[in-house]
């Protein structure tokens, strides 16, 4: 049994690293700028399917068609931002309206071209064991894009906290006639924040085609899955989602092995509220940061 | 200026039934937009008034479609009366929700959301009460009373319809009393109205209640009018976000705003839309909510009576007969 | 600009339609209607099914031109029970019978609502026994969850596997067979554990993981759809568990698959009605195969072939209704579908009082190399099972 438990903690906290991949465009967008992006786990999927077309039809390796998916879903995201900036009142209940209507749109979208078919990838390596100590059971994927996760959010913690930009998109976000009093042009930090959003949707949708199988119809329980780890997270903060992402994993992994994946989403959720009841404002959340 | 909302009102029950009557499946698809509009009713009911977004009134939508259900199933409660019991079963279970009232925001309408999860996934499980995902099959139908068959689609229609003009009723009456000037006030400043004594927490649980319960009480109507329940289709997410949609799409602080746009979005959709693109037809419908929330960011009532404006008398004090009017 | 010509044009094509299809003198003297999923979580196997659907209305009227044409009407019920319900209700009017549907949970009430506007309702989608229990007079259809126990657990038997881990999915259809399998197997003494898995799961390796260390069982069987299959392949590859075979039941041992997968797939076990590459050998089917080419270039799936098989056996049943004069009489189909004993791509079908075929019993096929082999019963065997195998 002391196998099983440990084998479920390593593949959760394996999956926490991917999880918090998926979430961190949601996050990033929802600190800065308070909008909920509900198409966000459609651009995922957008990217996804752009790395299988790229596999399937031109032979490309999916990590080699990172470029091509980010490139799309950049697009994308720089799209969802001048519709969401043309939103004059109550911005942040109709941007959920509006990126809900986009979510519909592309979901159809991808169901036309790529048809409703399941889809992963074939390349074998993805899929390869790989076994530590004779006890830690995984894929190379899953190791692949657990440390994508942990760079990218390091990188992207990193990023908001020294660079300049990212110093600016905080201060946009706190204070947007303060911001631009100090000469820092909100619109210009906003849509670096979108750009950032789609890169980071576009290597999750890779993460997602390789890890997992796709489907038309994944896109809004992507959707759940990196809201729900960005309010746990407490807004807007990043390290909080690799946190709350490996709590999720953690939890759904042992719930499986203790007792039965058809209980998985419950732990999951039932975890959730029970943070959230202690801790209002998320787990890295000041109380002045809730909106 | 209020024989206006009587006169659609008594449209409604006349003139509606002698001309579409016949016609089943536009009934039916009436009689799914106005289940729609009772959920959006009771949400802009707790967001405009309460002041919370939820993102999970399935839950209380599927707790009374299957408190109903079971109860008219499997006991033989009448089914008027086990849908009232749906109701109370919503309401009962909002009070499970709230602990939520604590959160704010976002943070309060996805605990709502994940306990309508929780509530699908305990619907899953519990097989020896709700059937598990098999779900029940063939709910008992609305009845026939004194003569005229309630199950036939012009009576549920009647049905869905007297509802949603109680629901409107009870809104209009809670808004207009003591507490909605409280929940009003505690709009504007939650902490002001601390200080003066108004119990702000126990206002918002109030309204979570009312909110439930008639959404609980349009799931119980939806479940014996389909005679089919499953946990999926119970609490699908579908139950969260339509009607979330169509009472902003409408107007969400509005009385009627809510009911117009579950009417507009659902004919719009599965009449207009669906005829001219069989498949993929969502993508009008999402490009439709994307260009309501550009052009008209207020909702569709402020859209529909701009044109209008220009004709009334001058706007310098806002009359309370214009506010209902603008409201209704 | 693309976007509002191309609905411009929609409106045109639909306003023609309408004017042909109502039009004096129209040939048309038969009408069915097909409720089925073309958005949604069942978009895939709804649309597969619908072509299965199509090709029969269109051997139809080929075979019958000139004396009878039949016209279908599909609408999307996006996966929903009250759209399939409303989709039902629109075309009740203008259709003699329906064929249609997928998922016993949309089924269910679509099919209710058939009933009570007094309309046959044809399908392959559902198969949980609640949907004959129902007392519905004008509900039938040619598959049911029994016959997918009966052929795996009757290979089972064949194999003398001993003890058998199920991993089923959580939803309505896959759950209720996951309790026949297990039944079928108890009732031969075969020691069963199962392990329900969430719908949303895509990492198995914790469910692979239980079963190697706590069950080790000779067997793996899975009860759920493609991308759980494809997951539950990938950690068992893994984990290696030391099981003699893995196998499954529907969407499995198919053409689709083996193309998309093949790595994945070999030696896999799962029910089947055609072995792949098809190999048609009577005409009616090698007229299917064709047709199916031309209209949407590529072989049949098994989906297709259900959807295929359930039409004829309904437009049948409305040829000889009209021959005897009781086409639009309430009752009238359905008493000529109850009359119904006939061999078809799928084996024989006839209809008891239920509405159910009590002789459907599945055919098991095997992935190998890049055919899948059918390998059960063996009457229909096309060649041996390769046993104890498993894809790694």
């Amino acid at each position: 049994m002391s196998e099983l438990v440990l084998q479920s903690l390593y593949a959760g906290l394996l999956a926490g690293g991917y999880y918090a991949l998926i979430a961190l465009g949601l996050t990033l967008i929802f600190g800065t700028m308070k909008v909920i992006n509900l198409a966000h786990g459609e651009m995922v999927l957008l990217a996804a399917y752009i790395a299988y077309t790229a596999e399937s039809v031109y032979g490309i390796n999916p990590v080699l068609a990172i470029p091509l998916a980010v490139a799309a879903v950049v697009l994308t995201s720089v799209m969802v931002y001048g519709l969401v900036s043309r939103i004059r009142q109550d911005r942040e209940l109709n941007s959920l309206i509006l990126t809900f209507g986009i979510g519909i749109v592309l979901t159809n979208f991808v169901l036309m071209v790529w048809s409703a078919d399941i889809r992963s990838t074939n390349v074998p390596w993805f899929n390869e064991p790989v076994v530590i100590g004779e006890a830690f059971y995984s894929t190379s994927a899953q190791v692949l894009f657990f440390l994508a996760g942990l760079g990218l959010t390091a990188a992207l913690w990193w990023w908001l906290g020294r660079s300049w930009y990212g110093r600016a998109l905080r201060a946009v976000a706190s204070n947007r006639n303060a911001a631009m009093l100090m000469g820092v042009n909100p619109r210009t930090t906003e849509v670096i924040s979108f750009v950032i959003a789609g890169l980071l949707a576009g290597i999750a949708g890779v993460a997602l085609y390789t890890v997992a199988v796709i489907h038309p119809d994944l896109g809004h329980n992507l959707t759940i899955k990196a809201f729900v780890i960005t309010v746990l997270a407490g807004l807007g903060s990043i390290p909080g989602v690799l946190v709350g992402a490996m709590l999720i994993g953690v939890a759904e992994y042992m719930t499986i092995t203790l007792a039965s994946s058809a209980l998985q989403e419950l732990t999951g959720m039932v975890m959730f509220l029970l943070v959230l009841f202690i801790r209002p404002s998320g787990l890295f959340g000041s109380r002045g940061r809730v909106g | 200026m209020r024989a206006f909302p009587i006169a659609i009102v008594a449209a409604c029950y006349l003139v509606v039934p002698v001309v579409l009557g016949s016609n089943d499946y536009i009934l039916s698809l009436v009689i799914a937009a106005l289940t729609l509009a009772a959920i959006a009713l009771s949400w802009a009911l707790l967001g405009n008034l309460g002041g919370m977004v939820s993102f999970g009134h399935a839950a209380f939508f599927g707790v009374g479609a299957y408190t109903s259900a079971l109860l008219a199933k499997d006991l033989g409660v009448p089914v008027f009366l086990a849908m009232l019991a749906g109701g109370a079963g919503a309401a009962l279970a909002s009070v499970v929700t709230m602990p939520a009232l604590r959160l704010r925001g976002p943070y309060f309408a996805l605990a709502i959301l994940a306990y309508a999860q929780i509530f699908r996934i305990l619907a899953n499980q519990m097989t020896g009460v709700t059937g598990g995902a098999g779900g029940i099959l063939s709910i008992p139908p609305l009845p026939t009373v004194f003569g005229f068959d309630f199950s036939s689609k012009l009576g549920a229609y009647l049905v869905i319809l007297t509802l949603l003009v109680l629901g409107i009723l009870a809104y209009k009456a809670i808004r207009d009393s003591y507490w909605g000037l409280a929940l009003k006030a505690m709009h504007d400043s939650e902490d002001a109205t601390r200080v003066i004594g108004v119990p702000s927490t126990r206002l918002k649980a109030a309204m979570l209640v009312v909110s439930a319960f008639m959404a609980g009480v349009a799931g119980a109507f939806n479940a014996h009018v389909i005679g089919f329940l499953e946990p999926d289709y119970a609490f699908a997410g579908t139950w969260s976000v339509i009607p979330v949609v169509a009472a902003i799409f409408g107007g969400y602080r509005t009385l009627s705003g809510p009911i117009l746009g579950a009417l507009v979005i659902y004919l719009l959709d599965q009449l207009l839309f669906k005829t001219l693109m069989p498949q993929g037809h969502q993508i009008m419908f999402g490009v439709l909510l994307g260009a309501m929330i550009l052009f008209s960011p207020s909702g569709l009532l402020p859209l529909l009576t701009k044109p209008f404006a220009r004709f009334k008398p001058a706007k310098r004090t806002p009359t309370p007969e214009k506010r209902h009017a603008a409201a209704a | 600009m693309t976007f509002r010509s191309r609905s411009l044009a929609c409106t045109a094509a639909a306003a023609l339609a309408l004017l042909l299809s109502a039009g004096p003198g129209s040939a048309t003297d038969f009408a069915i209607g097909s409720q089925i999923a073309m958005s949604g979580a069942l978009a895939r196997v709804g649309m597969a099914t619908n072509e299965g659907v199509t090709v029969a209305v269109e051997m139809f009227n080929r075979a019958h031109q000139g004396r009878h044409s039949v016209k279908l009407t599909s609408i999307d019920d996006e996966s929903n029970p009250a759209k399939a319900v409303s989709a039902i209700e629109r075309m009740a009017p203008d259709v003699q019978a329906f064929s249609g549907g997928y998922g016993s949970n949309i089924i269910g009430p679509a099919s209710e609502t058939a009933e009570r506007a007094g309309k046959v309702y044809m399908t392959s989608g559902g198969v949980a026994s609640e949907l004959v229990k129902r007392g519905l007079t004008n509900f039938f259809r040619i598959n049911n969850g029994e016959g997918y126990s009966r052929a795996l657990v009757g290979l089972f038997g064949d194999l003398d596997i001993k003890s058998v881990a199920i991993l089923h999915s959580t939803k309505d259809a896959t759950q209720e067979v996951a309790h026949q399998v297990e039944d079928g197997l108890v009732g031969r003494g075969v020691k069963v554990s199962t392990h329900a898995f969430d719908p949303a799961i895509s990492d198995f390796k914790p469910v692979l993981h239980k079963v190697k260390v706590l069950d080790e069982p000779d067997a793996i069987v899975m009860i759920g759809y493609e991308n759980d299959y494809v997951g539950i392949l990938r950690a068992a590859r893994v984990m290696q568990p030391k099981v003699k075979l893995i196998s499954g039941v529907w969407s499995l041992a198919t053409g689709k698959m083996a193309n998309d997968f093949p790595e994945l797939m070999q030696n896999v076990v799962g029910t089947s009605t055609l072995p792949y590459p098809v190999a048609f050998t009577d005409p009616e089917a090698q007229e299917f195969a064709k047709v199916y080419k031309e209209l949407y270039k590529k072989a049949p799936d098994y989906l297709g072939v259900f959807g295929y098989v359930q039409t004829k056996l309904l437009l049948d049943a409305m040829l000889r209704a009209d021959e005897a004069g009781t086409l639009k009489q309430p009752g009238g189909i359905a008493a000529e579908l109850r009359r119904t004993a006939t061999e078809t791509l799928i084996g024989p079908v006839r209809f008891d009082e239920r509405g159910d075929n009590p002789e459907f019993t599945h055919r098991m096929g095997q992935h190998q190399g890049k055919q899948v082999v059918l390998v059960w019963p063996e009457k229909a065997a096309t060649g041996p099972v390769k046993f104890p195998a498993t894809p790694w």
